[in-house]
């Protein structure tokens, strides 16, 4: 009986450890484990966004003395955006112009036609070492791994793993430098795009998202914004994913290293954005 | 001598799942939601192994387990699977011809909660996904969702007790 007992002991570690090592870095999934995901993220759907607006109503009564001060802010804001709307247009239409006068190709005219797919979030993932969140758009939708995922402030995260119905974003900072499946990030400062560049990962020895490898001559002050650059093409220019904390020199004295504030809130997310860019290698059907 | 019904039991851990994914992060606090981490199925394997013995608990802990495991995967799948299983394994081994009070509920929801997350701690911490130190984890995570595991024990015993359970009659073969 005690040698039964150690024997299943002994092949259920075995097959415990074969899983992990065949479950880390994998991408995709097979369909009985999308099928649960989808029939678990449709009962989830149902309950977290009513839980949700009733939670933020409560929530929203205790800052009530608030809203005065925000309506104000974003009048001026509206007022802002009108202003910045007319001259974008025009700044749009020229760019256009200017494309056809150097005779662009399709494919790069295309380049930068973002698609941003509103999701919504069903569930938050209760594993302290894999906080992931799962939004209501899947493969049939069109959502493939690896996509940005953005809400109103900035980056959340990138799509991991995608079901039929469902699929499953990891937070930008769970983007560990060292571990074995990393994605890195390139990431320039807004405003002076041509000058700095980076790349945005999370340390979790000191819990900060940092942005290495950036030029020592290059300008980062406290306050910047930290845009995507869309080099590299994994992610989608201009997403802003937060403002620089501080600025120091990195570890081997030749770069710097500077931390960022993330833009985005990780708790209590209910709608976000996939953004989609523009499959540029995909045979296009409407090309001349 | 009792008996689960385990039919209702997996029912309603499956809806406590539902809960703990969709409704408990809007009741935690922003500051507190990387803290308290609830893992509700892991109380129902704890009720299963001191109710109804440890074979049953084994594969309780084990489905749901997986279960838990498909639903937050990130990085790595079947930590949760293996040591739910082995934990409601063990706690029914332990707790084999033993009074099954409250007290003794709650300690072993407590102990086996704190042994659950130190393990799974160690699975990241071998494959490299966290390098917190261990004492951060105790402080960050593992202590305050074992105090909120025993609190959230203590509020399903009477209902786990009045619904889940069934006295065993004579003719019933349960031999444990």
């Amino acid at each position: 009986m005690r040698n039964k007992r150690l024997f299943i002991l002994m092949i259920g570690l075995i097959l415990f450890i074969a899983m992990l090592g065949f479950t880390s870095g994998r991408t995709g999934l097979t369909w009985p484990e999308r099928f649960v995901n989808d029939a678990f993220g449709t009962v989830q759907g149902a309950l977290y966004r009513p839980v949700g607006a009733v939670s933020e109503f409560f929530r929203d009564l205790g800052r009530l003395s608030d809203v005065y001060k925000e309506n104000e802010e974003l009048r001026r804001t509206v007022a802002q955006y009108t202003q910045d709307k007319i001259h974008y247009n025009m700044v749009e239409n020229q760019n256009k112009q200017l494309m056809k006068a150097l005779e662009f190709k399709e494919r790069q005219q295309k380049l930068y036609n973002y698609k941003y797919i509103p999701a919504q979030v069903v569930a938050n993932s209760s594993n302290p070492y894999d906080k992931t969140i799962k939004i209501n758009l899947g493969a049939h939708d069109g959502i493939k791994p690896k996509m940005a995922v953005t809400s109103v402030d900035g980056m959340v995260g990138l799509v991991s793993k995608v079901s039929e119905f469902t699929s499953t974003v990891m937070p930008i900072t769970e983007l560990d430098p060292t571990s074995s499946d990393r994605i890195s990030i390139s990431a320039t400062v807004l405003g002076r795009e041509e000058q700095t560049f980076g790349i945005v990962d999370y340390d979790k020895e000191n819990n900060v998202l940092q942005m290495t490898r950036i030029d020592e001559n290059a300008e980062v002050k406290e306050g910047d914004l930290i845009v995507t650059s869309g080099l590299g093409n994994v992610l989608p220019m201009g997403i802003i994913i937060g403002t620089v904390v501080s600025n120091e020199v990195g570890d081997f004295g030749l770069t710097h290293t500077a931390a960022i504030k993330p833009a985005a809130k990780f708790d209590h997310l209910t709608d976000v954005f996939v953004v989609i860019a523009p499959d540029v290698d995909a045979p296009d059907v409407d090309a001349p | 001598m009792t008996k689960v019904r385990i039919n209702r039991t997996i029912l309603l851990t499956l809806a406590l799942l539902l809960i703990q994914t969709s409704v408990l992060p809007w009741l935690v606090p922003d500051a507190w939601s990387e803290r308290l981490l609830p893992n509700l199925p892991f109380i129902m394997s704890v009720f299963v192994a001191l109710f109804g013995g440890r074979h049953p608990a084994f594969l309780f802990g084990l489905g749901f387990g997986l279960l838990e495991d498909l639903l937050f995967y990130g990085h790595l799948m079947g930590s949760y699977g293996y040591f739910m299983a082995l934990l409601g394994y063990l706690i029914g081994l332990v707790s084999d011809r033993r009074p099954r009070t409250i007290g003794f509920t709650l300690l072993a929801v407590g102990v086996g909660s704190a042994i659950l997350d130190t393990l799974i701690y160690l699975v990241y911490r071998l494959f490299q996904y966290t390098s917190d130190s261990y004492g951060f984890a105790v402080y960050w995570h593992i202590v305050p969702t074992l105090l909120l595991q025993v609190a959230l024990a203590l509020a399903l015993y009477l209902p786990v007790r009045r619904w889940m359970l069934k006295a065993a009659s004579a003719s019933d073969e349960n031999a444990g």
